[in-house]
């Protein structure tokens, strides 16, 4: 009577015990398999995955000569809209473009408005702590228009690094921070498109204006009368890429691949020399 | 009872506090569910920087002294305009008052912003004056049209009698305006005024659009800068309620004021 | 003053040596596609866009408005000072800050999490066409959708303050009736105080409506298409300034005065049918003096019709 009822006793604890360590094996899968899971779950969060489930890529970019703008029918036109045309055919989906403020492009991507910036950012430190660069596919530099009158003989840094030195810029822009960092003592106005700091140095308000090259040369050509460059070479170099938001690898990694494939057979190359070279596309623009 | 009635209005004053802590909340939480980063710790430089004893004002409270300034500028001129217009319109010459009509009108069917640009556009280089009277004109001449209109009101609502008496008495137009009936009119134009002002200020911010260094300038300068957008247009809101909220009471305790002495 | 008109026109006369020219910029009002004939280009979708805005962004600022402006007008304590926090916040922000920092929190976390632009483009043909015109281009629905509720939101508080004084403009002895007859205070509200107070607040109304159309301008700034944003573009592109502001200026003049004549037709309607004499709540016949019971008669009466 005693053994039987110590083994009934004993039945209850021993199946729970059995039970536990059947749960431990069975459940707790080995570190390979949830590796497995987390890598899953990241690249199910990808914004390539994101981009092939929606059927459309959604490009954030903003209205620059000769980057993105409007043509004569109002349609968007310019390098960064037949790149991110080009990527978005690659990828079998449509492209779909949300014309958003400069100054307010970064926070508009880390918010989830659109998946990439494609509008001709340049990279810098600043922007790089909340956003990731894929591999630059186009080369730049901060250039400046001057006004013949006002700025007549200034061909130095120092001739416009003084307080009573006006220069005009588009907010947000890498090229104001280049020229707020060499020339700290000049005036900055800044504004909210490039063609209103274009008009603020052709009438006379601002002594230059500072912008990505090539806009203050096309600003120049077009203003020949009122408008000159005083720097034959750029004031600052920089490099153009596309923006993503952080934490995405495979975003990053298919991105750079692109841009490497594109450079390599050729298509990068002619579709930046045919905006950014002779303005052939000139006819499409009004005015 | 009179401690029931005041534990009610307790009750309630506690319902409102935790609605707005209810509020304040929500704004958090959905700025963390973004994975907003908060850095509220580096905001106070910008207002302003203590070194060395020395106190250095910082961007956001240089451009809010330029906003008061340019208000300020403003509303004199606002003044000066609105009383013309007004005296326009009243007058017996008929081209005189299609001309007021016709400013009021075109003034109040077109937004501020679209006479901005046509203002600094056009009107400035004509002029020859800068961007920050530019900026004043614009604002004063939308603000005047407001102001014809308040003046026009005051002194229609000064009774016949006083002009009759006034012209009794021998005094011209003019004399009789300046001396009798503006100062009657004063007190039924000086609440709506005193709006105007506050208006004007709120207002102001448009200029930021043609690159005066105003609060509202600075303040989307700091911001493309820093990208830290919820922290100082937070700090920017509260600059502007700090002088529109007491400047709106003041016209309220003015009004009432003016309403006890109803002649 | 024929002075200062002399001066600024020899200083326009001289110092502009302008070759007007609006060609371009009719041009962008309206364009000849060889295919589909007169097509609006940017001008005129940016006139669209701003009709748009304006016309739901009312809706939401009436419905806001009427709410809170009961909520102002109440007895209790709680719903006068949450009102009373919405008004006074908006009315002393200037508004383009306010438009800015919440046309940025909505279009980021709103509309978002409430995924619109996953659900826009689920939808049918059909359904996207009628978006189409309601709305706008599926693309910008969503940023269209944020500044419709900034707007909204900030009309919103105008309106209320319209809404109490017309409440407010009743005189206390049509509550204190309808409290004699045993009416619950949202019937007295229902019955008795809003038909009344609606004829008092339409013509302030319609002034604010056209408010609303020059607001609108505004979310220009933020990047939404309307017409004041087409107009910085086609001075841009085309560099003829005078002549683009001078068209856009045109535009809203036309749109405000049209709006201002339907008010004051509107307001004549009112004002007539203020003018009858029944002896309804809305109107005092000569010589009909209020009292209790006369007004309890005439609640009964409206109540039983309905």
């Amino acid at each position: 009577m005693n053994e039987t009822d110590m083994r009934r006793r004993l039945i209850a604890p021993a199946a729970g015990g059995l039970a536990a360590l059947g749960a431990f094996v069975f459940g707790s899968r080995p570190a390979a398999a949830q590796g497995a899971d987390a890598r899953a779950a990241l690249a199910a969060a990808s914004m390539i995955e994101e981009v092939k489930r929606r059927g459309t890529l959604r490009v954030g970019l903003s209205t620059f000569v000769p980057w993105a703008f409007r043509n004569r029918a109002g349609e968007l036109i310019g390098f960064e809209v037949d790149v991110a045309n080009r990527l978005a055919q690659d990828m079998s989906v449509r492209a779909e473009f949300i014309p958003t403020a400069w100054d307010g492009i970064v926070p508009a991507l880390l918010a989830g408005r659109f998946d990439a910036i494609i509008g001709g950012m340049s990279i810098t430190a600043a922007r790089n702590l909340s956003a990731n660069f894929t591999s630059s596919y186009s080369a730049n530099g901060v250039d400046m228009a001057a006004n013949k009158r006002l700025a007549d003989g200034m061909v130095t840094l120092e001739a416009y690094n003084r307080p009573n030195v006006t220069i005009a810029g588009r907010r947000g822009t890498s090229a104001i921070v280049a020229a707020q960092r060499l020339m700290p003592r000049a005036t900055f106005r800044q504004f909210d498109d490039d063609a209103q700091a274009i008009l603020e140095v052709v009438g006379g308000r601002a002594h230059a204006m500072v912008g990505s090259m090539p806009r203050p040369l096309f600003a120049v050509l077009d203003n020949a009368e009122v408008l000159f460059s005083p720097f034959p070479q750029p004031l600052m170099r920089q490099a153009d890429a596309m923006a993503v938001r952080k934490g995405d690898p495979d975003a990053l990694n298919f991105l750079d691949n692109w841009v490497l494939s594109r450079q390599l057979d050729g298509w990068l190359p002619e579709r930046h020399a045919y905006w950014f070279g002779a303005r052939e596309w000139r006819d499409q623009v009004p005015g | 009872m009179a401690w029931r009635r005041r534990r009610a209005v307790a009750m309630q004053l506690l319902q409102f506090g935790l609605f707005l802590g209810l509020l304040a909340w929500l704004l958090v939480g959905g700025a963390q569910g973004m994975g907003y980063n908060w850095q509220w710790v580096r905001v106070p430089r910008f207002l302003f920087q203590h070194v060395d004893g020395e106190f250095y004002a910082g961007p956001l409270l240089k451009g809010l002294l330029v906003t008061l300034h340019i208000s300020g500028l403003a509303m004199l001129l606002t003044i000066v305009i609105g009383l013309g217009v007004a005296l326009l319109r009243l007058s017996g010459s008929v081209a005189g008052r299609w001309l007021a009509v016709g400013y009021i009108e075109a003034i109040r069917n077109t937004p501020l912003l679209v006479q901005l640009y046509i203002v600094y556009f056009v009107l400035a280089p004509v002029l020859g004056i800068d961007r920050f009277w530019a900026g004043v004109l614009c604002l004063a001449v939308f603000e005047g049209a407001f102001a014809a209109e308040i003046f026009r009101g005051g002194i229609q609502a000064v009774r016949m009698g006083q002009w009759e008496a006034a012209w009794a008495l021998g005094l011209s137009r003019g004399r009789a305006l300046r001396h009798v009936v503006l100062p009657q009119a004063l007190r039924v134009m000086l609440p709506p005024l005193a709006g105007l002002g506050v208006s004007l200020i709120k207002h102001s911010a448009i200029v930021s659009v043609i690159a005066v260094f105003d609060l509202m300038n600075e303040g989307r300068n700091v911001i493309s800068d820093t990208f830290m957008t919820f922290e100082i247009w937070l700090t920017v809101a509260a600059l502007y309620l700090c002088i529109t909220v007491p400047l709106s009471a003041g016209v309220g305790l003015l009004e009432r004021r003016l309403r006890g002495h109803a002649a | 003053m024929l002075g200062v008109v002399g001066w600024v026109g020899w200083r326009a006369g001289g110092a502009l040596n302008y070759a007007w020219d609006f060609g371009p910029v009719w041009g962008f009002v309206a364009r000849h596609d060889p295919q589909r004939g007169w097509v609006a280009n940017l001008l005129l979708q940016g006139l669209l866009t701003t009709l748009r805005v304006s016309f739901w962004a009312g809706m939401i600022a009436a419905c806001v408005g009427v709410l809170m402006g009961i909520a102002r007008a109440s007895r209790p304590l709680f719903p006068r000072l949450v009102a009373g926090f919405y008004v006074e916040t908006i009315r002393n922000i200037p508004p383009l800050v306010f438009v800015f920092v919440f046309y940025f929190f909505v279009s980021s976390q709103v509309l978002p999490a409430l995924g619109i632009e996953d659900w826009i483009r689920r939808q049918p043909p059909g359904t996207l066409w009628w978006m189409e015109v309601l709305f706008g281009p599926p693309a910008q629905a969503a940023g269209v959708f944020a500044a419709i509720l900034c707007l909204g939101l900030f009309e919103g508080a105008y309106v209320t303050e319209i809404v109490r004084g017309g409440i407010q403009s009743l005189p206390a002895g049509q509550w204190e009736a309808a409290g004699a007859l045993g009416l619950s205070r949202r019937r007295t509200l229902r019955l008795v105080i809003l038909p009344q107070a609606v004829a008092r607040t339409v013509p302030p109304l319609t002034g604010q409506a056209v408010s609303l159309v020059k607001d609108s301008s505004i979310i220009s700034l933020v990047s939404i298409q309307d017409l004041a944003f087409m107009g910085n573009e086609v001075a841009a592109t085309t560099n003829r300034v005078f002549e683009t502001w001078l068209v856009v200026a045109l535009f809203y003049f036309i749109l405000c005065v049209t709006l201002s004549a339907l008010a004051a037709r509107a307001e004549r309607r009112f004002a007539i049918r203020l003018r009858k004499p029944r002896p309804s709540l809305t109107t005092t016949p000569p010589g009909f003096t209020w009292s209790p019971t006369t007004t309890a008669a005439a609640i009964s009466a409206r109540c039983m019709t309905g």
